[in-house]
């Protein structure tokens, strides 16, 4: 799990003027850990102008186009935690997970993720997390019996 | 809920199958030519633009140029008798072009391709497209029909035989099984289409040809379009308009100077009819690629262009009949013909055509059928409009009767068969069905179905159906051998195309939609059902 979510992916920030900054914010990260080209962010906001990424309970799921996997090097995530929630079409979103996916290798943890997200409970325990790295563990912990 | 739709059967029910089938008969026409549009268009362009009455003419693209020395060298040619007399001694060589080789083979073995896959995966495409290769290379006629018919037969086939072995084959040997099957059982098929199948077509081509010739005889003319029009859109257009309305025209004008004959296929008025209806009441990928076709039809004479629009929904081949048939009446009432064939079908190719003195009545012809087609195709477009919307909020409708379910917390009967209901025809066609495998799919397959799926394995495994597979894909690579799609309900309508005869669930959350508990529920009554039997 740590090489498709690093811990370094996952980070806490006060809060993004609008989904675009969010959606950039995440693709950024991406880019960062290596996983994308830089056009890849672009895909992703060219997705999100289709059908919305919102997922319901307060997350939603950035990702690129079925075109633009070609600039995927390698299947990560990223996970960003607003303390404001961003207005995403009207919804409230607190949780962007930014997905760079190629193959299958990064299901895993991106079920694991519906999974905490299903579950009002441990939404709230998401949302409570006071550290990045508690938050991650939180993701850790899950496991599909 | 699957079974309180069963005894409440009567007549009624019995009507609404038909109905049901007629639906999904017409569901999986669309689903052969639809995804070939392109295809189709990309020929008409070229046609309308390089053969030697097109736009822009060019032998060498349109397959007609004779070869010399100082044309186009290193295109693939051939051998044309010039004066079609048998004598190969003045034969010359000319350009083989796009236009022939693609409505002849391209075309067709994508239809079949398409077939086999809907029936069979990729698999199913490549042993579709090989039989149906061994077709047209059986016959001179453009094998649309055959196509049509073999491309999902030779799927079907493919996967019977795969059936007999499936499980039984020593592991480390699967792959040279899987291979040499399909390749062993393709050849023989293709072989069988050759001889058995293609002289079918050919013959069913010329008894057409012989009847509008005996119509025309007897001067039964308006009745030809009963014949004409459908033959029409299974490209059987050449073989009825050089093969019997042409020499019998000829006849004519070499007695009265004029033929009304001329116009029976050539006639664009009721292929615009079609198109401009589609323009204005299709939906989706037709209705946006309608004007185009339209210009390509009546402007540039390739009528070839909307017999997909009416092979993907059968009905219309009134619309066409009746325009036809106007056509032809007003002809006879005007007393208009033409002298010479109007080739290709153009508007400006017929009035080049037209007699001196047929003006008003040839106009008339084309007004009118144009006019008959259009409402007719209109009021059919529409009432199928009104239930494809019907069946698109049939979703929602199911989404809001499952969350009914869940906010009383149990199933009850009457609103378990609402929800068949809602379902139409894919839940009423699946109530004998039992569930075994479940694809979630969005666009890409990257993100949220996958969650989806996970969330609802999860709730399955939970519930001890671990037994059933729920997977993720990106619509464009769903195959119709699963037998439940669960879609966001903007892609429903793109995931139907994909796979027509699997049931299908809109959802508008993936990750708490209500629907996952109710289809828990629904699985395991359907379970205790079949303990209890």
């Amino acid at each position: 799990m740590s090489e498709i979510l690093a811990p370094g992916n996952v980070v806490l920030a006060a809060s993004a003027g609008s989904k675009e900054v969010a959606i950039r914010d995440a693709g950024v990260l991406l880019v960062r850990a290596g996983a994308v080209d830089p056009e890849y962010v672009d895909a992703m906001l060219e997705r999100e102008q289709s059908i919305s990424t919102y997922m319901g309970n307060f997350l939603a799921i950035p990702h690129g186009t079925e075109a633009a996997k070609g600039t995927i090097r390698r299947s990560a995530l990223c996970l960003v935690r607003y303390d404001e929630p961003v207005d995403w079409d009207g919804e409230p979103v607190r949780v962007v997970v930014g997905i760079a996916g190629v193959g299958d290798e990064h299901l895993e943890i991106l079920s694991k993720i519906a999974l905490v997200f299903a579950d009002m409970e441990q939404v709230q325990r998401v949302l409570d997390a006071p550290t990045a790295g508690e938050l991650y563990a939180i993701l850790q912990q899950v496991n599909e019996e | 809920m699957s079974a309180t739709t069963a005894p409440a059967a009567g007549t009624t029910t019995r009507a609404k199958a038909i109905q049901v089938r007629l639906q999904r008969f017409g569901a999986f026409a669309s689903s052969l030519i639809m995804p070939n549009l392109p295809a189709f268009l990309a020929w008409g362009i070229i046609t309308t633009l390089f053969i030697k009455v097109g736009w822009t003419p060019n032998g060498i693209l349109g397959g007609w140029g004779e070869v010399t020395a100082d044309t186009w060298q290193g295109a693939a040619t051939q051998i044309a008798d010039p004066n079609n007399d048998g004598n190969l001694v003045d034969s010359v060589r000319l350009y083989m072009g796009m236009v022939g080789p693609m409505i002849t083979y391209l075309l067709p073995l994508l239809i079949a391709n398409t077939g086999g896959r809907v029936v069979y995966g990729t698999r199913g495409g490549v042993v579709a497209s090989i039989v149906a290769m061994g077709m047209i290379v059986g016959s001179t006629i453009p094998m649309f029909l055959g196509a049509m018919i073999i491309g999902p037969l030779a799927g079907w086939i493919m996967k019977k035989i795969d059936a007999l072995w499936a499980g039984k084959i020593r592991p480390g040997f699967e792959m040279l099984v899987d291979m040499f099957s399909a390749g062993i059982v393709s050849a023989a098929l293709s072989i069988g289409a050759f001889f058995g199948f293609a002289p079918i077509i050919t013959n069913v081509s010329n008894w057409l040809g012989d009847l509008v010739n005996s119509l025309a005889d007897a001067g039964l003319l308006p009745i030809m379009s009963v014949v004409v029009e459908p033959a029409k859109v299974l490209f059987l257009n050449n073989a009825i308009g050089n093969g019997a309305l042409v020499p019998l025209g000829a006849q004519q004008v070499a007695e009265h100077g004029k033929t009304l004959l001329y116009l029976v296929e050539a006639n664009p008025g009721p292929g615009l009819g079609i198109l401009m209806a589609y323009t204005l009441f299709g939906v989706g990928m037709a209705k946006s690629s309608a004007p185009g076709a339209a210009i390509i039809q009546f402007f540039g004479g390739i009528h070839e262009v909307y017999f997909p629009f009416v092979l993907m929904k059968p009905a219309l081949i009134l619309a066409a009949i009746a325009g036809g048939a106007t056509g032809v009446a007003t002809m006879a009432a005007t007393g208009a013909g033409l002298r010479a064939p109007a080739a290709p079908g153009s508007i400006f190719a017929v009035f080049t055509a037209t007699a001196q003195d047929s003006y008003f009545g040839v106009i008339l012809t084309v007004l009118l059928s144009f006019a008959v087609t259009f409402l007719i195709s209109a009021v059919i477009l529409r009432a199928s409009r009104k239930r494809d919307l019907a069946k698109g909020e049939s979703g929602d409708l199911q989404a809001a009767i499952a969350q009914t379910e869940a906010n009383k917390g149990k199933s009850s009967s009457a609103l378990g068969a609402l929800a068949g209901a809602a379902g139409g025809e894919a839940a009423a066609g699946a109530t004998a069905k039992p569930i075994h495998s479940i694809v979630f799919a969005c666009d890409a397959g990257m993100g949220s179905s996958a969650m989806g799926a996970s969330i609802l394995r999860d709730k399955l495994k939970k519930a001890g159906h671990g037994d059933i597979t729920v997977v993720n894909r990106a619509v464009a690579n769903l195959d119709d051998d699963v037998d439940l799609v669960i879609t966001h309900n903007e892609l429903t309508d793109r995931a139907k195309v994909h796979a027509p005869s699997a049931r299908h669930i809109s959802v508008e959350n993936f990750l708490s939609s209500p629907v996952y508990d109710q289809l828990v529920a629904e699985i395991k009554a359907a379970d205790a059902e079949r303990a209890r039997a």
